[in-house]
């Protein structure tokens, strides 16, 4: 059976469930946020934050228009995973902490092994900047870099301006080392780059999808994105589908306005321009990330995360503790995940769906 | 004729939207039909006459008298031969896509000022928040043209994906000044932080505190500028210390080798 607390103290589900749509039903803008849920979750909050007119976002959005913006504003060279695999002789891998944030990485790049199409010739493999001892894999040989998170966007300008034939500042071994970078780019004839939109910033993905840009004039160049925490590209993906827009839009004016930096709810709660708030975090129990503390919450998070402020409601966990349909690294298509761990908390989806139930009529449909 | 007066009545419970009050969109309007106008982004009904006490005068000139920092958009499409001033702070979007005309704040800007201007001048008394000239989400570039001064500091990002025109800044620049700028001139008076002129392709960075501008801005020596000089004299009126700036001997760092490598930034040796 679900759990449910009111500032921590223990209250039966039914009047947690009348209580959240009392809460968001007669606030003026609620904003749904966190987001942090499967694909059926992702539905049902942004249905209820149309439902609502409040404004809907993700907890990873800094890092999802990390990579949408360069999308959107520049343009952007990506594969599957699987094409990388079978294809790829030489694999760029760009920041610290890719294999954090996807720990399969080199098994499902297969890294340490010839690329399908490529006569057997073993796969080159390039990392820019790696945390110190992370690009010591056994099996593979792997080239570095070193960079700091500071140096990084420049160095790897570096590179980009040495592939063209430009002129860089740096001498003696580290222009060496850019140039041979560069010329080992080049000499791809299918190569990729693997990064992280939580290791790098906006900025920097998009010098690195220029630098993939340029080489496609002579050769074959993609990228492979490593997605944000959260549950994001499925979630991005759920958005695009319902409303036209990725997170940060809202329906105030009764239709969806997209604008990253207006329906930011961290911006929104603690401008005081939300006056209620839906925090979604199904994956980890993350905390929101505002600070103002007087505006009503209603947590919907995992065991053991729960809110000692506001309202709070278990769910489960999506693929572990319920079936679940969520965006695949490993695929980059919508796979269905098992529950590993079936348990009686509800989904996501569910909750949102029994609070909705629970608005009086006036709120419109 | 007296101008065309807002007097703010309270401070607004949300955003609200102000691109329907430029003058050009207001000749011929009576107060009642002006009091009318739906400014509100929430579904609580808001109306301009809500929030201001309106004023009917002469629309080629609109006045604000007290400013909130949640009123967007205003000065939106502004058409050349009008002008706007606000005695007070302003929100996001100020002068978005204007096409001239003036606008004067006498208070602070959000973000996105002048995003995706292409004429007329804008002044900012205070400080500026991020993305000033910057694109929306989805475009192309930024500001393309027309002239803004901010006396104060401005967010992160200033200048992004500039296009052509002119940005002063008389404060400090937050982080990554002049990004992925197309072209077109950006004069900053104060500090700088982080990245400058990243992404660059052919824009002109005027900084008055010299910096490390990273691997791919190649030193070309200090000299005197011919062009300089004339645009010093061109900078008079719009900011002293800018003129006096680009009047002296400059060095010349070019870049953004990473791309194009046309664009430039300039500092005093």
């Amino acid at each position: 059976m679900s759990k449910a607390t009111l500032d921590g103290a223990p209250i039966a589900i039914e009047d947690a469930y009348q209580h959240a749509a009392k809460i968001l039903g007669g606030a003026k803008f609620p904003v749904v946020a966190g987001l942090a849920t499967d694909a059926a979750g992702a539905r049902a909050a942004i249905l209820l934050a149309e439902r609502l007119r409040g404004a809907y976002d993700h907890l990873a959005s800094d890092q999802i228009f990390n990579d949408l913006d360069v999308t959107r504003s520049f343009g952007m060279f990506i594969t599957t995973p699987a094409e990388a695999r079978a294809r790829a002789d030489v694999v760029l891998l760009v920041g610290p902490g890719l294999t954090e944030h996807w720990p399969a990485l080199f098994e499902r790049l297969a890294l340490g092994e010839p690329a399908r199409f490529n006569d057997a010739a073993p796969r080159k493999i390039l990392w820019l900047g790696p945390k110190r001892n992370e690009a010591k894999v056994e099996g593979v040989e792997i080239e570095t870099i070193a960079a700091t998170p500071q140096a990084l966007p420049g160095l790897l300008l570096a590179i980009r301006a040495r592939v063209g034939g430009r002129p860089i500042t740096l001498n003696g071994a580290a222009a060496k080392k850019i140039d041979a970078y560069a010329a080992t780019l080049k000499a791809a004839r299918f190569g990729a780059v693997v990064w992280s939109a939580s290791a790098i910033d906006g900025l920097t993905v998009e010098a690195l999808q220029g630098l993939v840009t340029d080489l496609n004039a002579n050769t074959r160049f993609t990228g492979v994105p490593i997605g944000a925490r959260g549950g994001a590209s499925g979630v991005v993906q759920v958005g695009g589908w319902m409303t036209g827009f990725p997170p940060r839009t809202g329906f105030g004016r009764g239709y969806p306005e997209h604008d990253p930096w207006r329906f930011d709810a961290r911006r929104l709660v603690d401008s005081g321009e939300a006056d209620a708030a839906l925090w979604i975090s199904a994956h980890g129990g993350e905390a929101p990330a505002w600070t103002r503390d007087d505006v009503p919450l209603i947590t919907l998070a995992p065991a053991g995360a729960g809110a000692a402020r506001g309202l709070y409601i278990e769910v489960g966990r999506p693929g572990e503790t319920h079936d679940a349909v969520e965006l695949a690294q490993e695929t980059s298509s919508f796979v269905l995940r098992r529950a590993t761990a079936p348990s009686e908390a509800p989904s996501v989806a569910e909750v949102i769906h029994a609070i909705s139930a629970r608005f009086s009529e006036d709120v419109p449909c | 004729m007296k101008p065309f007066l807002f007097a703010l009545r309270q401070e607004p419970s949300q955003r609200h939207d102000l691109s329907r009050l430029t003058p050009d969109r207001l000749v011929g309007r009576t107060q009642k039909e002006i009091e009318a106008i739906d400014i509100g982004t929430t579904k609580v009904d808001a109306k301009v006459g809500d929030l201001f006490k309106v004023r009917v005068g002469d629309p080629q000139v609109v006045h604000f008298e007290g400013g909130s920092e949640r009123f967007d958009l205003l000065g939106a499409k502004l058409l050349p031969g009008f002008a706007i001033h606000v005695e007070g702070d302003v929100g996001a979007r100020l002068g978005r896509g204007a096409q001239g005309g003036t606008i004067t704040i006498a208070g602070d800007a959000g973000a996105f000022a002048a995003s995706g201007m292409t004429g007329g001048q804008i002044d900012i008394g205070g400080d500026c928040g991020d993305f000033l000239g910057a694109p929306m989400a989805g475009e192309i570039f930024g500001m393309a043209g027309g002239r803004v001064v901010v006396g104060g500091n401005v967010g992160q990002r200033a200048g992004d994906r500039l296009r052509r025109g002119l940005i002063i800044i008389e404060g400090d620049a937050g982080a990554d000044l002049g990004a992925r700028a197309i072209a077109g001139t950006i004069i900053a008076l104060g500090a700088t932080t982080g990245r400058i002129g990243y992404l660059n392709k052919r824009a002109s960075l005027v900084l008055a505190q010299g910096g490390d501008f990273g691997p791919t801005y190649v030193d070309c020596g200090a000299h005197h500028f011919t062009f300089a000089r004339l645009f010093s004299r061109a900078l008079a009126e719009d900011s002293r210390r800018a003129s006096r700036l680009l009047s002296q001997k400059l060095r010349r760092f070019a870049g953004d080798t990473g791309v194009l490598g046309k664009g430039e930034i300039l500092t005093p040796v």
